[in-house]
């Protein structure tokens, strides 16, 4: 797995982060939110026989915590597992998570009606399927891609809220003209996503 | 003469001469049948230049053998032909007008006959001249080069009209229905042109006449009915890809009987526009049409037909699995189609103004795909699917009086389908009536109303009415409309089919077994994702529609002829196909949903222009414009997004959407024909342009919103030549998409085609 983890906004709040806390009427003090970028974060699904149709190799899940900025593995306190298109959040540490319709670098809160859920025996917080969850499924070009404008919002194993984007299941976050189904590898995840480590529901 | 006629309309031909005898005199003068002089009128002596005639109509011939013919040509009218004798003894020649171009009849319009030009509805007839120049060996051949129809590639050649699919066309043959489609396409390379007497193309919905399907219009291919005492006629064509189609017509006219038969075997290669991978863009195949039509008058009341026909269809090809034992990879695929129809008809008239016609119609349509793992000759897949479709219908047709006609239908379908891993065969019956009535009440207005009722086992009532009208504000200008509703009920494929298509990979589960379908799959391991839950899957309804199409028919002079329909349809619960799983092999598995609405709208238009007799040009447009409704309601509600190569996420608006895949908004054609005289060579020359048009998302929500979602427009060049020998002897050469030019996403093109064909009558008429 090549996992590289790179910050992107490393932003000029810092300089506001103080002066817009005034007079004391907000107690939580205001923490600068930098927007992370995970790039071809490795979860392949299990490998079937076409012809057999069993599972020839079972795969494990890939576990990410959104509180470390990491891959950790199954016993740490991961926020998301990831495996083929399938992302489970982590149910025994309390993480739930909403899908919310917008502009990334515009959701500034977490909205009032924004409904977050954990995953069940029966139903994922992040569902599966083609324009269900994160992503389209595109039966002309056999391409998965992620959904413009959904934004994933997770309360972490911490309790803090995060806001995350999905940008590609291809290796290199190539453009979608580019990608070949049957020889751009898939399972590569890309994404963005913002944590608000002061527990509140601001970005 | 009624212009609303229950008694079959006589084309006659007045082909017999009938000059009128005066002395002779040097200079000889063509008129029409009212003695006016026929000014654009071309004579030409055997093996000279034409020469036209003076401002009054006449000519005088310089030199001519005695052996000579004598032509006289004028457009409009029939061609005389005159010995050197008969010329002598001539001083005027009337010209009879040419009846054929005028009395055209259509039958699928009003299921009576009735001539084209007073019909108040659009609708296009390809005679078989017009059929022939296409060098067309399969139905699509022709459709394809016609104004507002397009063929796409979905699951065979399916045909787009008024920008609504295959599914939403009723395909006729002598007016019964074609069942047998693969996810709603009738695939159209299964009709041979051979014995095509005329290809009636009606547009708008018609379900008020035929019921579930016509919604986009009826396609009535009408085979060729022996007007002769005996014909025999053989004849091949070859084409590119190792394409070769030998065919036989026999007819026979005896007393009071005809009996007219056809064999026809086509055979191609198929062709590859993806070298690089195992399989064709299309596979090879053969298939075998074998037709035969009797009729006879039992007595003057009494008239009798019997209809049988015959299709078989082999395909092979190959497929490469991606995943499993590397020595087990490749997989052969034998699929086999069988149809067989049988349509007897009795037509009763126990006086002249009253009509019954009792029609049976069966069609059996059974598919088997085998696919076998090459190495090992193990089954990797195989299905069937066996349809069986009923009809009996009695119609009724009054001629009150001169200016009214009503007609009466009843009729009763049973249906049945078994297929692979059905356990029961499953049936439907359906029951319906219809009326209309053909209203005349001037020489210039007529109007034609009527409903039918429809009632399903499955889906209860239906009513579909339709009322259509013309004026003739002159001579020369006709004003047409007409408002009518269609639907399309769900149909066994919709509700139970399950295919699988070894040759793509592809499975398709009607709405009812979807979810245990999925499960099969599941449970054998060939999903990789579910990508709908099946359980979410409801009820499908019927798909129902309103339209209008309205326009005009304008001869300003009569060398020029313009048609001009607009239209607009709005269909509430279309059923489309969607994913629900997504397969191992990356394929999917389909079933079926209704997709809210959509709208489809647009303009037809041809020109025709007369040039010379010999010459003459026409040019068609086509504007479409389609929409899902469903797609602009998340539009305006700030739902909808996209995101550039950059990750800038930003709004769908109204103007960046494109409307409906696979759609052009712009297509058209031009097509000259020529006559050279001295020859006796007949050039049709066509192209054929189909503008830019959508072929996928490519920009992740999957609908067609940027610019590089579309597809470029191309121009097909098509050049027919063709030339008869003594009547009995007929050559074509020509070829279709003569620039080559590729197009990748229309794999239904497969570049240039050269053609080659002979068709020789055995016995002289």
């Amino acid at each position: 797995m090549k996992t590289s983890i790179k910050q992107l906004a490393i932003s000029a709040l810092a300089l506001t982060l103080f002066t817009a806390c005034s007079e004391g009427d907000d107690p939580l003090p205001i923490v600068p939110v930098e927007t992370q970028m995970v790039q071809d974060f490795e979860a392949p699904n299990d490998v079937i026989d076409r012809t057999t149709g069993t599972i020839v190799e079972e795969r494990p899940f890939q576990y990410f915590s959104l509180e470390q900025n990491a891959q950790v593995s199954e016993g740490d306190d991961w926020d998301l597992a990831f495996k083929g298109t399938t992302i489970r959040v982590n149910a025994t540490k309390n993480v739930s998570a909403a899908i919310v319709t917008g502009i990334f670098d515009q959701i500034d809160s977490v909205p009032a009606d924004a409904s977050f859920a954990s995953d069940t025996e029966t139903e994922l917080a992040i569902p599966t399927g083609g324009g269900n969850g994160w992503y389209n499924y595109n039966p002309a070009l056999n391409t998965i891609t992620p959904i413009p404008g959904r934004v994933i919002l997770v309360k972490t194993t911490e309790g803090n809220f995060v806001k995350m984007e999905i940008l590609s299941y291809y290796k290199g976050n190539p453009p979608v003209a580019e990608i070949d189904p049957f020889t751009t590898p898939s399972a590569h995840y890309t994404f963005r996503f913002a944590l608000q480590p002061n527990g509140s529901t601001e970005f | 003469m009624f212009r609303i006629s229950l008694i079959k309309i006589t084309i006659t031909a007045f082909l017999s001469l009938s000059p009128l005898l005066l002395w002779s005199a040097d200079r000889i003068k063509v008129v029409d049948a009212e003695g006016k002089p026929i000014v654009h009128a071309l004579i030409q002596v055997d093996n000279q230049k034409p020469v036209p005639v003076n401002a009054q109509g006449e000519f005088d011939i310089q030199s001519r053998n005695s052996e000579d013919r004598i032509l006289v040509f004028a457009m409009g009218y029939e061609t005389m032909v005159l010995s050197a004798e008969e010329y002598d003894a001539l001083s005027v020649i009337t010209l009879e007008p040419n009846q054929e171009a005028l009395d055209e009849v259509v039958v699928s319009a009003t299921r009576t006959d009735r001539s084209v030009e007073d019909l108040p509805m659009p609708v296009t007839v390809l005679s078989q001249e017009k059929i022939q120049e296409t060098g067309g060996i399969r139905l699509s051949d022709v459709l394809r080069e016609q104004t507002g129809l397009q063929i796409t590639s979905e699951h065979g050649s399916n045909l787009q009209m008024q920008g609504l699919d295959s599914d939403y066309i009723l395909i006729l043959l002598d007016g019964e229905p074609l069942v047998g489609r693969t996810a709603g396409t009738f695939d159209l390379d299964r009709i041979s042109v051979s014995n095509i007497e005329r290809i009636e193309i009606l547009r708008g919905p018609s379900s008020a006449i035929y019921g579930s399907e016509a919604m986009a219009g009826v396609i009535n291919i009408i085979t060729k009915s022996g007007t002769q005492p005996k014909t025999l006629n053989l004849g091949a064509r070859y084409r590119s890809f190792n394409s070769w189609n030998p065919y036989a017509e026999l007819g026979i006219n005896q007393g009071n009987w005809k009996i007219d038969a056809l064999y026809d075997y086509f055979q191609t290669d198929g062709f590859d526009l993806t070298p690089e991978v195992v399989g064709q863009t299309q596979n090879p195949y053969d298939a075998q049409t074998a037709q035969v039509k009797i009729s006879g008058d039992i007595s003057e009341k009494l008239e009798l037909s019997l209809f049988a026909r015959g299709y078989l269809e082999n395909a092979t090809g190959a497929l490469e699995v991606n995943a499993g034992d590397p020595n087990q990879r490749l997989v052969s695929l034998d699929n086999q189609l069988r149809d067989w129809n049988f349509n007897p008809t009795i037509r009763f008239k126990p006086n002249e103004k009253w009509l019954l016609s009792l029609r049976g119609m069966s069609n059996w349509y059974s598919t088997l795909a085998d696919s076998r793992i090459q190495n090992s000759e193990e089954v990797f897949d195989l299905q069937g699917f066996d349809q069986f479709f009923h009809r009996t219908e009695l119609q009724s047709d009054v001629q009150v009086n001169d200016q009214n006609l009503l007609t009466f239908g009843l009729g009763q379908i049973i249906e049945t389908v078994e297929a692979t891993r059905y356990e029961d065969k499953n049936r439907f019956d359906a029951g319906y009536f219809y009326f209309q009535h053909q209203w005349n009440p001037s020489d210039r207005f007529n109007m034609i109303s009527g409903f039918r009722a429809d009632l399903h086992s499955e889906y209860g009532g239906r009513i579909s009415p339709k009322i259509s009208a013309q004026y003739e504000v002159s001579e020369k200008l006709s004003v047409l409309g007409s408002i009518g509703s269609g639907f399309k009920a769900p149909d066994f494929r919709q509700l139970l089919l399950n295919f699988n298509n070894a040759a793509a990979g592809y499975y398709v589960f009607g709405s009812t077994i979807a979810e245990e379908g999925i499960q099969n799959l599941e449970e054998q391991g060939l999903i990789s994702q579910i990508l709908i839950n099946p359980e979410s899957i409801g009820e499908l309804e019927a798909e129902s529609s309103w339209a209008f199409n309205g326009g005009i028919k304008w001869t300003p002079d009569p060398r020029v002829s313009i048609h001009l329909n607009a239209y607009r349809n709005r269909i509430e619960n279309l059923i489309e196909t969607a994913p629900v799983a997504r397969l191992v092999t990356g394929q999917n598995a389909f079933s079926y949903f209704n997709i809210n609405s959509i709208v489809t709208q647009g303009i037809e238009l041809d020109l025709g222009y007369t040039f010379r007799e010999n010459l003459r040009f026409s040019l068609g447009y086509a504007f479409l414009d389609t929409r899902d409704l469903d797609v602009l309601d998340q539009i305006d509600a700030g739902k909808l997004f996209k995101r550039d190569e950059s990750n800038i996420t930003t709004l769908v608006t109204r103007s960046d959407y494109g409307g409906l895949f696979n759609r052009s908004r712009h297509s058209g054609n031009f097509k000259v024909n020529y006559k050279e005289r001295a020859t006796g060579i007949n050039l049709a020359l066509r192209g054929i342009y189909r503008g830019k048009f959508g072929f996928a998302d490519l920009n992740g929500n999957l609908i067609l919103d940027d610019p590089s979602e579309f597809a470029d427009g191309w121009l097909s060049l098509n050049l027919t030549a063709s030339k008869s020998f003594s009547d009995r002897i007929n050559l074509e050469i020509g070829g279709t998409n003569l620039l080559n030019t590729q197009t990748p996403n229309q794999p239904n093109n497969p570049g240039r085609i050269i053609f080659a064909g002979i068709n020789i009558s055995i016995f002289e008429n």
